[in-house]
């Protein structure tokens, strides 16, 4: 590969590197690439989001975000979703295909993985060892913090000491500082918590307003979200991001080498684009999806049998507890005030190994108090109505359980029969949640009540298993350095094709109890640099 | 035209009223005016849902609403969602319901980012940082 300037690519030449996919890994690997002076071309099957349509501060705010901002694409149907067939699925997988990918609709929860995530095998004899320590990650944490705008304070003792985030954390407001008072009474971990939105001015973003829009599009600019915080600087440096790209279809070349994608337009056109390398960020269902299907149907990278197999998608649960107090629990960022890894890491004598993060948030607007969803499955209605709406608005909050789930080679991604308009196989989720996570579940959950408990809530709901809170994708393309156990290398290069990379959270060999995106993005862009280093000696097509 | 009618429109009120009933010092559903004004204001957010509801609202047409919404619900799961979507969406739009809640709506509030500070000072995090590190570091 050349390393003179080729930034500026003009239009049908072969770049350096084609992405397939707009989201926060695609995008730190593009930035890392263009300052390398690598020509790059992103494919991204959906659009730019339109902000138009965030209407926080509307009075029909929630009534449009439940459409335009759903976090179901089979609800959503927006012109770059596909079908997702997830009826073999305990858990709804949940995405955005467009321009900044699920950062865009993601509550920008920020956590680094712990130390025991990348050692699961060593430390508690299940699941696999990550090919790499924290510690090897941590020069990667540190710069995507930067490029994410994360606000958060130094000092957190579920953590190696750690540089400190660029910005100061969100506000605990009333309903973070009740929280904190309870876990102190109860001699319990909690510290204010890490997201990525801004809490002042910073670069293209803005300071958070709190209108608890976080995940419904944020209409402040405060949110990091990779079409915000990426994608604009990218362009303008000679990146070509191309929307409403769908790729249907990778051609491997006689080499074994892959020599581009094949991609459809909006108009159902068929276009090539020839690339060096192809790097995959279509998220844990998105990316095993194109690599199953690619090869003409033939399947490209699979010679483990492993695409599409592992999938992970943290069971979520909550507790929400309703009090006498007004809390004002309408306003806030949405978003985490703190969170507790108090029970985060293996203890045998709880029935379960691994553990759970839980996070305290704010239970804002009032519609989405009395229709099914993170209040569980039942609406209220008739003579309920007018009094939970009394007892629950401003005066509830919310506890976040993301359940860590080890892989099972039976959870898995497999092509459907169903088509998207392109052509394009849909894909079918096979997916059930173990045991372990069950107990896992309880245990915290019931921790959780004497939480709420402790900070007087005169009512408490459990909802053990959310159904729709498939938000994290992982484990598809598993990451290794054995090609029988393994779909791509430690820096993401597939094994069998030796210029086509996933960087994306596919590549995860364990899922941790935490939120992804500071994994993730954190290791694309190492995975990039690691391309980066070594592109003297990348292979490409002729 | 919108193909809700007002024939359509008072079988909604009457649905309505049962799936949100005044109390608590709040107004009913059919108070506020779910199957007027707040109706085309829902349906100009969300015009998508005017089809399937006019649909619903058809097939009800002529039933008891305390049997209709009892069928609905145990049946046919997803059209109960449409409608009670349509009704707690106009009715949580009424600028009266929005005022007997207190609820200024999403108003925007900046982040006040020295607030951790005063975290610090009322000694919140001390307890925290005296019990020390709870991670399990990377074996050597």
């Amino acid at each position: 590969m050349t390393e003179t300037d080729r930034s500026a690519l003009p239009a049908g030449e072969r770049p350096d590197v084609l992405i397939v996919g707009a989201g926060p890994s695609g995008a730190v690997a593009a930035k890392r690439f263009v300052e390398a002076g690598m020509s790059v071309v992103c494919l991204e099957q959906g659009e730019w989001p339109d902000y138009a349509r965030a209407r926080a501060g509307f009075p029909d705010y929630e009534l449009t975000a439940r459409r335009e901002w759903n976090w179901d694409p089979n609800v959503r149907r927006a012109p770059g979703d596909y079908p997702i067939d997830d009826s073999a699925s305990d858990v709804s997988a949940l995405m955005f295909n467009g321009v900044g990918g699920s950062s865009v609709l993601y509550a920008a929860h920020w956590e680094r993985f712990l130390p025991s995530d990348f050692r699961v095998r060593t430390l508690d004899g299940v699941a696999d060892d990550w090919p790499f320590a924290y510690e090897d990650l941590e020069p990667w944490y540190d710069e995507v913090e930067k490029q994410f705008a994360v606000s958060g304070l130094e000092g957190d003792p579920c953590l190696p000491p750690a540089t400190p985030p660029p910005l100061p954390p969100v506000p605990l407001n009333k309903v973070g500082r009740l929280g904190a008072k309870a876990l102190n009474e109860l001699g319990w971990h909690w510290w204010p918590a890490s997201n990525a939105i801004a809490t002042r001015e910073y670069g293209p973003l803005h300071a958070c307003v709190q209108r608890t829009a976080c995940p419904f599009g944020c209409p402040t600019g405060a949110k990091a979200s990779a079409d915000r915080t990426h994608w604009p600087a990218l362009e303008r440096a000679g990146v070509r991001l191309v929307t409403g790209a769908r790729v249907t279809d990778l051609r491997l070349g006689a080499s074994g080498l892959v020599e581009g994608a094949v991609w459809r337009d909006r108009e159902g056109r068929e276009h090539f684009q020839p690339a060096g390398v192809v790097v995959v960020c279509a998220n844990g269902i998105g990316t095993p999806r194109l690599l199953l299907a690619a090869n003409d149907g033939a399947g490209i990278a699979n010679s483990s049998g492993l695409v599409g197999r592992r999938l992970m998608m943290h069971p979520f649960g909550n507790a929400i507890g309703v009090f006498d107090e007004d809390l004002e629990s309408w306003r806030g960022p949405l978003g985490q005030y703190l969170h507790s890894l108090q029970f985060y890491e293996t203890d045998a004598s709880r029935g379960f190994v691994r553990g759970a993060k839980w996070n305290l948030m704010p239970s804002g607007a009032p519609l989405g108090l009395m229709l099914p969803g993170l209040w569980g499955e039942e609406g209220a209605w008739g003579e309920d109505f007018p009094r939970k709406l009394r007892e629950r608005f401003g005066r509830s909050v919310l506890w976040g359980v993301i359940c860590e789930d080890l892989p099972d080679p039976d959870n898995r991604v497999v092509l459907s029969d169903e088509r998207d308009e392109d052509g394009m196989p849909g894909v079918r989720i096979e997916y059930r949640t173990s045991d372990n996570t069950r107990r896992m579940m309880a245990f915290h959950l019931e921790r959780l009540r004497e939480v709420l408990e402790t900070m007087g809530a005169r009512e408490i709901v459990l909802n053990h298993e959310l159904r729709g809170s498939g938000w994290h994708l992982m484990g598809t393309t598993v990451m290794g350095e054995d090609p029988a156990s393994s779909v791509v290398d430690p820096h993401g290069r597939t094994h069998d094709v030796a210029n086509l990379y996933v960087f994306d959270a596919s590549v995860f060999p364990t899922s941790s109890g935490v939120n992804p995106t500071a994994t993730l993005t954190a290791n694309a862009l190492r995975c990039a640099d690691a391309l980066v280093g070594a592109r003297r000696d990348q292979a490409v097509p002729a | 035209m919108s193909a809700l009618t007002s024939e359509l429109r008072a079988t909604l009120a009457g649905l309505a009223a049962l799936l949100v009933p005044a109390g608590e010092g709040l107004p009913s559903a059919v108070e506020v005016g779910v199957d007027g004004a707040l109706l085309d204001d829902v349906l100009r957010a969300r015009p998508d849902l005017e089809e399937p509801l006019a649909a619903l609202l058809r097939d009800v047409a002529g039933e008891q609403p305390a049997a209709a919404l009892a069928r609905l619900r145990s049946d046919e799961r997803e059209r109960f969602e449409l409608l009670g979507l349509v009704v707690a969406g106009g009715y949580l739009m009424a600028p009266q319901v929005g005022a007997a809640l207190r609820y200024p709506g999403q108003e925007a509030k900046q982040v006040d980012p020295h607030d951790v500070v005063s975290v610090i000072e009322d000694g919140l995090l001390d307890a925290v940082i005296e019990r020390g590190e709870i991670y399990r570091p990377t074996p050597r």
